[in-house]
């Protein structure tokens, strides 16, 4: 039997529509998981967007506190003073966060509302596509945010139980569950006392951000006090460990079927091709010929899935963010090489069945008239 | 359907696809289930929240502690209690956990509303986490757990209280306060009344807001919903696209399979329509018992789930079965419509071709 005869893709596609099903079959659970995890990777690019957007070298936090999200950080408004003292430090501002519904009429929006200077603008959002900065009783929202609240330029929004009139819009920053908003730090303070939440750190010329945090937490021992990548990671750590179990459960349920997919069709196309399988035993083909042969479908088969897959993720993923902005879908390469992988070690587990039906094929069964 | 084996291979296959949609279905119920566990069992009938706060999940909602002797000195306000609350991160394992901390005053309503093993926190070092929250991370009875920078010692356990990505953890009020850097305020009020709406309307026209514990509870369930709803939503549609492919594909290699049967019917004069329905009837029936294996899987998956990560609850409803059965439905037509065109050409001449 020549070698470089395709045996293999050549059953497998002889009926392509079944081919196509099988190969549509493993892709929609495959599909499962690339958006699940695409929906949670889209949230964390979101969630970490205005640290990754943010001027600062360094950040300040309440002890332990860590993160933004879902995070409740208090310092003294003393601590700006003291940081921007400190040797190497170019500017120290403080901000104010908490987070809440901003609302208009019936329509809700929950929000991470930071207050900040304006003047500065350090602590607000990188650009402001539209409007102005808040002055005092004024508010900037996110543009998908304004959206889903029904609310322009000018238009009055409630916070704090408190009218605030929105003054600018700006972009990204805006998830599934949340968004951003931004307000002065006097209003702020106003409503939630003097306190601040965090102390962003700018580094002066030459003055790494690594050294200047370690610089800052000496002087600091009560505080937490990270690189803004550092600060970045771990917002990211949070919305992964967050969504862990989730992920592992809908993989691990999405593989399963996958495996019965797999199996199923190999084991079925093995079945109708016996008498094929016994010809080839019968031409003086080895075992290892038959299993390669196994093997190779099983492999066009989860190429087949994979690719399709990541192409419907890329396609569905932008089709929802054109229906609804707020969901971001981010198709990473390394996670679609991760499920690639996993789907390979599936399709060989897959094969496990087949192979030992062609294994044990009589070469004699070839020349039987078939009934 | 001829092979065994590959029947119950199909079945198996298609089963599965079933349980993912119940599986995502009862994950949704249970979802919408555990949040609303704080009113359900908080005992409360009414809330005052800050001014323009709705629920008791988005956030932060700050009232100030005068406000307490107000409601109190209302005559049909049986009980009134503040509770603080707040999400903390926890560190634990190496892995972050978000939990939803509670901060009742000791004795009064508002905190741990169930027990696994020990007691409520009384001193302000004291906490009480959920008990899957617990087990997950090997904290016990005596264990202790950094809070934003303070030191807590673990002297309960609390029941039913694993909520869905966010599990619920107890302290006084006081040490939330000091967690939270916040004093002479709480989050919320709890009012018990057998009078809730003129207790309620009396509250509301001295300025404060007011909610009754189902306003609460449905709009908690409103912003769970807009969190999770879409999702689960795409999940369950992608489930319901697997499954009409693999029955298809089952349903397709049974059809393919057996043509020179199909062909024996049609030589004896058999319609093409009658094929179809012949054909429809072998898919519904692979669909029922995907239906049914489907459901039995779904069942060991869940008591595996529910043992490995007890903070999923899965409850099977009406509504996610119903979920299954028209998907199950719509798995069959799409199965029978695939190979309708091949049945309805199907030549006669087949059934006396030898097969090879």
């Amino acid at each position: 039997v020549s070698r470089h005869v395709p045996l293999a893709r050549r059953a497998l596609f002889q009926d392509r529509r079944r081919a196509s099903l099988a190969a549509g079959g493993v892709a929609a659970v495959l599909l499962l998981v690339l958006m699940l995890q695409g929906i949670f990777d889209g949230a964390m690019q979101q969630v970490t967007l205005y640290l990754r957007q943010s001027p600062a070298d360094v950040i300040v936090s309440q002890a332990d506190v860590r993160t933004m999200h879902m995070s409740v950080s208090t310092l003294p408004p003393e601590t700006v003073d003291a940081v921007a003292g400190l040797d190497g430090v170019a500017w120290a501002e403080g901000i104010r966060y908490t987070t809440t519904i901003v609302a208009r009429g019936e329509r809700q929006q929950l929000s991470y509302v930071i207050g900040y200077d304006p003047v500065t603008g350090r602590g607000g959002p990188s650009r402001i596509t539209s409007g102005q900065s808040p002055a005092h009783g004024e508010i900037i929202v996110e543009a998908v945010a304004a959206d889903r609240l029904g609310v322009h330029i000018g238009d009055e929004l409630s916070l704090f139980g408190q009218d605030f009139r929105l003054s600018g819009l700006f972009t990204g920053g805006t998830t599934i569950a949340n968004s951003l908003a931004f307000i002065t730090s006097d209003d702020f303070a106003a409503q939630r006392g003097p306190t601040i939440a965090y102390v962003l750190v700018g580094a002066g010329p030459g003055v790494p951000a690594g050294v200047l945090a370690e610089r800052v937490a000496r002087a600091l021992p009560e505080e937490t006090v990270q690189t803004r990548q550092r600060f970045a990671d771990e917002e990211a750590a949070l919305v992964k460990d967050m969504s862990a179990d989730i992920m592992q459960l809908m993989a691990l349920i999405s593989f399963l079927i996958g495996l019965a997919v797999i199996s199923l069709t190999l084991f079925t196309l093995t079945l109708s091709k016996l008498r094929e399988h016994a010809i080839v035993k019968a031409l003086g083909a080895p075992n290892r010929r038959l299993v390669t042969l196994v093997l190779h479908q099983a492999a066009w088969l989860v190429a087949m899935a994979v690719s399709l897959a990541t192409v419907l993720a890329v396609g569905l993923g932008r089709l929802i963010g054109e229906v609804n902005p707020a969901i971001t879908v981010a198709v990473e390469p390394s996670q679609v090489l991760r499920v690639a992988v996993a789907t390979m070690v599936v399709g060989v587990l897959g094969a496990v069945l087949p192979l030992r039906r062609v294994t044990t094929v009589d070469p004699a069964s070839a020349f039987r008239r078939a009934t | 359907m001829g092979d065994g084996r590959r029947l119950v291979g199909s079945v198996v296959s298609a089963g599965l696809a079933v349980m993912l949609i119940l599986l995502l279905s009862g994950l949704w119920s249970g979802i919408r289930e555990q949040t609303t566990l704080y009113t359900d069992h908080a005992g409360a009938a009414l809330y005052v929240l800050q001014p323009g706060v709705r629920d008791l999940t988005a956030g932060t909602s700050v009232v100030p502690l005068d406000v307490l002797d107000r409601v109190r000195a209302d005559p049909e306000v049986t009980w009134a209690a503040p509770v603080r609350s707040s999400y903390v991160i926890l560190q634990l394992h190496d892995s972050k956990v978000a939990p939803y901390v509670v901060g009742a005053v000791p004795g009064q309503p508002g905190g741990v509303w169930s027990l696994a093993a020990g007691r409520v926190p009384m001193a302000d070092d004291e906490i009480v986490p959920d008990r899957v929250l617990a087990r997950r991370h090997g904290l016990g009875i005596g264990s202790s757990v950094e809070l934003a920078g303070r030191r807590f010692r673990v002297v309960g356990l609390a029941d039913h209280s694993a909520g869905f990505m966010v599990p619920f953890v107890f302290v006084t009020h006081a040490a939330l306060d000091d967690v939270t850097g916040t004093k002479a305020s709480t989050s919320f009020i709890l009012i018990g009344t057998s009078h809730p709406t003129t207790v309620a309307a009396r509250l509301q026209a001295a300025g404060l807001n007011v909610l009754t514990r189902q306003q609460v509870a449905a709009n908690n369930l409103r912003l769970a919903t807009g969190i999770y709803g879409a999702p689960l939503r795409l999940m369950v549609a992608i489930a319901v696209g697997a499954g009409t492919l693999i029955v298809a594909l089952a349903g397709y290699t049974a059809i393919v399979e057996r043509q020179r049967e199909y062909g024996v019917i049609k030589a004896l004069g058999g319609s093409g329509g009658r094929l179809i329905r012949l054909a429809f009837v072998q898919s519904l029936s692979l669909g029922s018992l995907a239906l049914a294996t489907g459901g039995l899987l779904f069942l060991a998956g869940r008591a595996l789930i529910e043992t490995v990560r007890p903070q999923f609850e899965i409850p099977l409803t009406g509504e996610s079965f119903g979920t299954a059965a028209l998907a199950s439905l719509a798995m069959a037509l799409v199965a029978t419509a695939l190979p309708a065109r091949r049945l309805r050409s199907l030549e006669p001449a087949l059934a006396f071709r030898a097969a090879g």
